[in-house]
Protein backbone atom coordinates (compact mmCIF):
# COMPACT_ATOMS: atom_id res chain seq x y z
CA UNK A 1 0.00 0.00 0.00
CA UNK A 2 1.81 3.29 -0.94
CA UNK A 3 0.85 4.21 2.64
CA UNK A 4 4.14 3.62 3.04
CA UNK A 5 5.92 5.69 0.60
CA UNK A 6 4.75 9.10 2.06
CA UNK A 7 6.29 10.89 4.51
CA UNK A 8 8.83 9.97 7.39
CA UNK A 9 7.60 7.31 9.76
CA UNK A 10 6.28 8.48 13.05
CA UNK A 11 6.40 6.86 16.02
CA UNK A 12 3.28 7.62 18.18
CA UNK A 13 2.52 6.46 21.45
CA UNK A 14 -0.25 5.04 22.19
CA UNK A 15 -1.98 7.96 23.58
CA UNK A 16 -0.78 9.76 21.01
CA UNK A 17 -2.54 7.38 18.55
CA UNK A 18 -5.86 7.43 20.35
CA UNK A 19 -5.74 11.13 20.21
CA UNK A 20 -5.15 11.33 16.42
CA UNK A 21 -7.75 8.83 15.95
CA UNK A 22 -10.33 10.53 18.25
CA UNK A 23 -9.51 14.30 17.16
CA UNK A 24 -8.31 14.04 13.75
CA UNK A 25 -9.46 11.20 12.06
CA UNK A 26 -12.65 10.84 13.80
CA UNK A 27 -14.30 14.34 13.18
CA UNK A 28 -14.59 13.27 8.97
CA UNK A 29 -16.67 10.17 9.35
CA UNK A 30 -19.90 11.78 7.78
CA UNK A 31 -18.12 13.17 4.98
CA UNK A 32 -16.31 9.96 4.69
CA UNK A 33 -19.55 7.86 4.75
CA UNK A 34 -20.88 10.01 2.23
CA UNK A 35 -17.94 9.96 -0.09
CA UNK A 36 -17.99 5.92 0.03
CA UNK A 37 -21.85 6.12 -0.17
CA UNK A 38 -21.48 8.06 -3.65
CA UNK A 39 -18.61 5.57 -5.14
CA UNK A 40 -20.77 2.37 -4.06
CA UNK A 41 -24.14 3.39 -3.96
CA UNK A 42 -24.77 0.82 -1.43
CA UNK A 43 -25.36 1.49 2.20
CA UNK A 44 -23.56 -1.98 3.19
CA UNK A 45 -20.98 -1.86 1.21
CA UNK A 46 -20.38 2.15 2.26
CA UNK A 47 -20.53 1.07 5.87
CA UNK A 48 -17.77 -2.51 5.02
CA UNK A 49 -15.81 0.07 2.80
CA UNK A 50 -15.70 3.22 5.41
CA UNK A 51 -14.84 0.72 8.52
CA UNK A 52 -12.14 -0.78 5.98
CA UNK A 53 -11.11 2.70 5.67
CA UNK A 54 -10.45 3.57 9.33
CA UNK A 55 -9.22 0.37 10.09
CA UNK A 56 -6.51 0.59 7.64
CA UNK A 57 -6.14 4.46 8.72
CA UNK A 58 -4.89 3.08 12.44
CA UNK A 59 -2.84 0.45 11.39
CA UNK A 60 -0.86 2.80 9.42
CA UNK A 61 -1.54 5.66 11.32
CA UNK A 62 2.54 6.18 11.90
CA UNK A 63 2.64 7.30 8.12
CA UNK A 64 0.54 10.05 9.22
CA UNK A 65 2.37 13.20 9.75
CA UNK A 66 0.36 15.51 12.38
CA UNK A 67 -0.24 18.79 11.29
CA UNK A 68 -0.81 17.69 7.94
CA UNK A 69 -4.53 17.52 6.05
CA UNK A 70 -6.03 15.15 7.84
CA UNK A 71 -9.14 14.61 5.76
CA UNK A 72 -7.19 14.49 2.67
CA UNK A 73 -4.96 11.55 3.63
CA UNK A 74 -7.92 9.70 4.78
CA UNK A 75 -9.84 10.85 1.19
CA UNK A 76 -7.27 8.93 -0.62
CA UNK A 77 -7.04 5.77 1.60
CA UNK A 78 -10.97 5.39 1.23
CA UNK A 79 -10.67 6.12 -2.67
CA UNK A 80 -7.56 3.64 -2.97
CA UNK A 81 -9.54 0.89 -1.55
CA UNK A 82 -12.32 1.45 -3.01
CA UNK A 83 -10.79 1.49 -6.63
CA UNK A 84 -9.28 -2.53 -4.93
CA UNK A 85 -11.69 -3.85 -3.53
CA UNK A 86 -15.00 -2.52 -3.97
CA UNK A 87 -15.21 -1.54 -7.86
CA UNK A 88 -14.94 -4.56 -9.15
CA UNK A 89 -18.11 -6.22 -7.23
CA UNK A 90 -20.02 -2.91 -7.25
CA UNK A 91 -23.38 -2.53 -8.48
CA UNK A 92 -22.47 -0.20 -11.13
CA UNK A 93 -23.28 -0.82 -14.76
CA UNK A 94 -21.09 -2.11 -17.57
CA UNK A 95 -18.19 -0.13 -16.29
CA UNK A 96 -16.91 2.39 -19.87
CA UNK A 97 -13.08 2.07 -20.03
CA UNK A 98 -12.11 5.29 -18.58
CA UNK A 99 -9.25 7.14 -21.24
CA UNK A 100 -12.15 6.08 -23.55
CA UNK A 101 -14.85 8.18 -21.85
CA UNK A 102 -12.49 10.81 -21.37
CA UNK A 103 -10.96 11.20 -24.22
CA UNK A 104 -14.98 11.89 -25.29
CA UNK A 105 -15.55 13.93 -23.09
CA UNK A 106 -12.36 16.19 -24.03
CA UNK A 107 -13.70 16.25 -27.80
CA UNK A 108 -14.25 19.51 -29.19
CA UNK A 109 -17.57 18.65 -30.41
CA UNK A 110 -18.63 18.46 -26.50
CA UNK A 111 -17.28 21.56 -26.10
CA UNK A 112 -19.53 23.48 -27.93
CA UNK A 113 -22.68 22.54 -26.51
CA UNK A 114 -21.95 22.90 -23.30
CA UNK A 115 -24.28 25.25 -22.00
CA UNK A 116 -27.70 23.83 -21.70
CA UNK A 117 -29.84 26.71 -20.70
CA UNK A 118 -30.71 25.31 -17.38
CA UNK A 119 -32.07 28.11 -15.22
CA UNK A 120 -31.43 28.98 -11.66
CA UNK A 121 -35.67 29.01 -11.17
CA UNK A 122 -35.87 25.18 -12.11
CA UNK A 123 -33.35 24.15 -9.92
CA UNK A 124 -34.82 25.77 -6.93
CA UNK A 125 -38.27 23.31 -7.73
CA UNK A 126 -35.65 20.95 -7.39
CA UNK A 127 -36.64 20.37 -3.91
CA UNK A 128 -36.41 16.14 -3.99
CA UNK A 129 -34.16 13.59 -5.04
CA UNK A 130 -33.21 15.29 -8.78
CA UNK A 131 -29.83 17.21 -7.71
CA UNK A 132 -28.51 13.27 -5.96
CA UNK A 133 -29.89 10.93 -8.83
CA UNK A 134 -28.61 13.33 -11.42
CA UNK A 135 -24.98 13.07 -9.16
CA UNK A 136 -25.52 9.33 -8.89
CA UNK A 137 -26.34 9.17 -12.65
CA UNK A 138 -22.83 10.31 -13.72
CA UNK A 139 -19.83 7.86 -14.27
CA UNK A 140 -18.00 7.29 -11.24
CA UNK A 141 -15.00 9.05 -12.02
CA UNK A 142 -16.94 12.55 -12.82
CA UNK A 143 -18.83 12.01 -9.61
CA UNK A 144 -15.59 11.76 -7.71
CA UNK A 145 -14.19 14.91 -8.58
CA UNK A 146 -17.87 16.58 -7.78
CA UNK A 147 -17.89 15.23 -4.32
CA UNK A 148 -14.27 16.41 -3.74
CA UNK A 149 -14.77 19.56 -4.75
CA UNK A 150 -18.26 20.90 -4.73
CA UNK A 151 -19.31 19.04 -1.52
CA UNK A 152 -16.12 18.37 0.56
CA UNK A 153 -14.67 21.76 -0.56
CA UNK A 154 -10.94 19.98 -1.74
CA UNK A 155 -8.29 22.63 -3.40
CA UNK A 156 -7.11 21.19 -7.20
CA UNK A 157 -3.42 20.36 -5.53
CA UNK A 158 -5.74 18.31 -2.89
CA UNK A 159 -8.16 16.45 -5.65
CA UNK A 160 -4.66 15.68 -7.33
CA UNK A 161 -3.06 13.99 -4.64
CA UNK A 162 -5.77 12.15 -3.57
CA UNK A 163 -6.78 10.77 -7.26
CA UNK A 164 -2.80 10.25 -8.29
CA UNK A 165 -4.11 12.58 -11.16
CA UNK A 166 -2.14 15.87 -12.65
CA UNK A 167 -4.25 19.03 -11.47
CA UNK A 168 -4.93 19.75 -15.87
CA UNK A 169 -6.89 16.22 -15.63
CA UNK A 170 -8.29 17.46 -12.21
CA UNK A 171 -9.28 21.11 -14.18
CA UNK A 172 -10.43 19.34 -17.13
CA UNK A 173 -11.93 16.36 -15.43
CA UNK A 174 -14.28 18.57 -13.22
CA UNK A 175 -15.53 20.21 -16.28
CA UNK A 176 -16.44 17.87 -17.88
CA UNK A 177 -17.97 16.78 -15.06
CA UNK A 178 -20.01 19.65 -13.96
CA UNK A 179 -21.22 19.75 -17.84
CA UNK A 180 -23.07 15.98 -17.70
CA UNK A 181 -24.55 16.72 -14.21
CA UNK A 182 -26.10 20.25 -16.09
CA UNK A 183 -26.84 18.07 -18.81
CA UNK A 184 -28.67 15.30 -16.52
CA UNK A 185 -30.70 18.42 -14.52
CA UNK A 186 -31.68 20.11 -17.99
CA UNK A 187 -33.35 16.86 -18.14
CA UNK A 188 -34.88 16.99 -15.18
CA UNK A 189 -36.08 20.67 -15.73
CA UNK A 190 -37.77 19.68 -19.30
CA UNK A 191 -39.71 17.36 -17.52
CA UNK A 192 -40.88 19.74 -14.64
CA UNK A 193 -41.80 21.82 -17.46
CA UNK A 194 -39.28 24.22 -17.87
CA UNK A 195 -38.80 25.14 -21.36
CA UNK A 196 -35.31 25.31 -21.81
CA UNK A 197 -35.06 26.22 -25.38
CA UNK B 1 -27.08 42.82 -9.40
CA UNK B 2 -26.42 45.90 -10.89
CA UNK B 3 -28.37 49.02 -11.84
CA UNK B 4 -28.04 48.47 -15.59
CA UNK B 5 -31.24 46.72 -17.17
CA UNK B 6 -30.48 43.31 -18.10
CA UNK B 7 -31.01 44.25 -21.47
CA UNK B 8 -27.89 46.49 -21.41
CA UNK B 9 -26.14 43.24 -20.89
CA UNK B 10 -24.69 41.77 -23.82
CA UNK B 11 -26.20 38.93 -25.18
CA UNK B 12 -23.34 36.80 -26.35
CA UNK B 13 -19.87 36.29 -25.08
CA UNK B 14 -16.95 36.77 -27.27
CA UNK B 15 -14.65 34.46 -24.80
CA UNK B 16 -16.85 31.90 -24.08
CA UNK B 17 -14.41 29.13 -23.39
CA UNK B 18 -12.21 31.23 -21.29
CA UNK B 19 -14.93 32.61 -19.13
CA UNK B 20 -15.93 29.34 -18.27
CA UNK B 21 -12.39 28.35 -17.51
CA UNK B 22 -12.31 31.39 -15.32
CA UNK B 23 -15.67 31.04 -13.92
CA UNK B 24 -14.61 27.28 -12.40
CA UNK B 25 -11.88 29.02 -11.00
CA UNK B 26 -13.58 31.27 -9.27
CA UNK B 27 -16.23 28.89 -7.55
CA UNK B 28 -13.47 26.78 -6.54
CA UNK B 29 -11.67 29.76 -5.15
CA UNK B 30 -8.69 28.89 -7.19
CA UNK B 31 -8.69 32.22 -8.95
CA UNK B 32 -6.62 35.23 -8.02
CA UNK B 33 -7.56 38.45 -6.44
CA UNK B 34 -7.20 40.13 -9.51
CA UNK B 35 -8.75 37.67 -11.55
CA UNK B 36 -11.77 37.67 -9.25
CA UNK B 37 -11.88 41.32 -9.10
CA UNK B 38 -12.09 41.63 -12.68
CA UNK B 39 -14.49 38.89 -13.56
CA UNK B 40 -16.81 39.39 -10.99
CA UNK B 41 -16.70 43.05 -10.87
CA UNK B 42 -16.64 44.14 -14.37
CA UNK B 43 -16.89 41.27 -16.86
CA UNK B 44 -20.54 40.30 -15.06
CA UNK B 45 -21.54 43.55 -15.59
CA UNK B 46 -21.84 43.44 -19.23
CA UNK B 47 -21.83 40.18 -20.19
CA UNK B 48 -25.41 38.28 -19.87
CA UNK B 49 -24.43 35.04 -20.30
CA UNK B 50 -21.74 35.01 -18.15
CA UNK B 51 -24.03 36.29 -15.01
CA UNK B 52 -26.14 33.74 -15.86
CA UNK B 53 -23.18 30.67 -15.74
CA UNK B 54 -22.22 32.20 -12.73
CA UNK B 55 -25.42 32.32 -10.97
CA UNK B 56 -26.36 28.28 -11.97
CA UNK B 57 -23.32 27.10 -10.97
CA UNK B 58 -23.21 29.12 -7.36
CA UNK B 59 -26.91 27.59 -7.74
CA UNK B 60 -26.00 24.18 -8.75
CA UNK B 61 -23.06 23.84 -5.87
CA UNK B 62 -25.85 25.48 -3.27
CA UNK B 63 -27.94 22.65 -4.24
CA UNK B 64 -25.69 19.83 -3.86
CA UNK B 65 -24.44 21.02 -0.39
CA UNK B 66 -28.07 21.04 0.89
CA UNK B 67 -28.98 17.44 -1.07
CA UNK B 68 -26.12 15.63 -1.17
CA UNK B 69 -24.79 15.13 2.39
CA UNK B 70 -25.60 13.10 5.35
CA UNK B 71 -24.72 11.70 8.53
CA UNK B 72 -22.97 7.98 8.82
CA UNK B 73 -24.72 5.50 10.84
CA UNK B 74 -24.13 5.69 14.63
CA UNK B 75 -23.92 1.49 14.45
CA UNK B 76 -20.99 2.20 12.33
CA UNK B 77 -19.51 5.07 14.03
CA UNK B 78 -19.93 2.96 17.39
CA UNK B 79 -18.16 -0.41 15.65
CA UNK B 80 -14.74 1.58 14.43
CA UNK B 81 -14.41 2.82 17.40
CA UNK B 82 -14.80 -0.24 19.47
CA UNK B 83 -12.47 -2.14 16.52
CA UNK B 84 -9.86 0.84 17.56
CA UNK B 85 -10.16 0.29 21.22
CA UNK B 86 -9.51 -3.48 20.57
CA UNK B 87 -6.47 -2.86 18.53
CA UNK B 88 -5.42 -0.62 21.05
CA UNK B 89 -5.85 -2.97 23.81
CA UNK B 90 -4.05 -6.01 22.35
Amino acid sequence: MELEEEAPKQHYSDSERENIFNNEFMPHINSMYNFGYRLTLDQDDTKDLVQDTYLKAYRFINSFQQGTNAKAWLFRILKNSFINDYRKKSKEPSKVDYQEVESYYNSEEVDRQITPDLRVEALKDMIGDEISNALNALDVDFRTVIILCDLEGFKYDEMAKILDIPIGTVRSRLHRARNLLKEKLSEYAKQMGYKTA
Amino acid sequence: MSNLDQNQKKQECANQRECMEMLQLIVDDEASHEQKEHFLLHHLEDCMPCYKNYHLEVAIRQLLKNKCTGQAPQDLVDSIKAKVIQNLAS
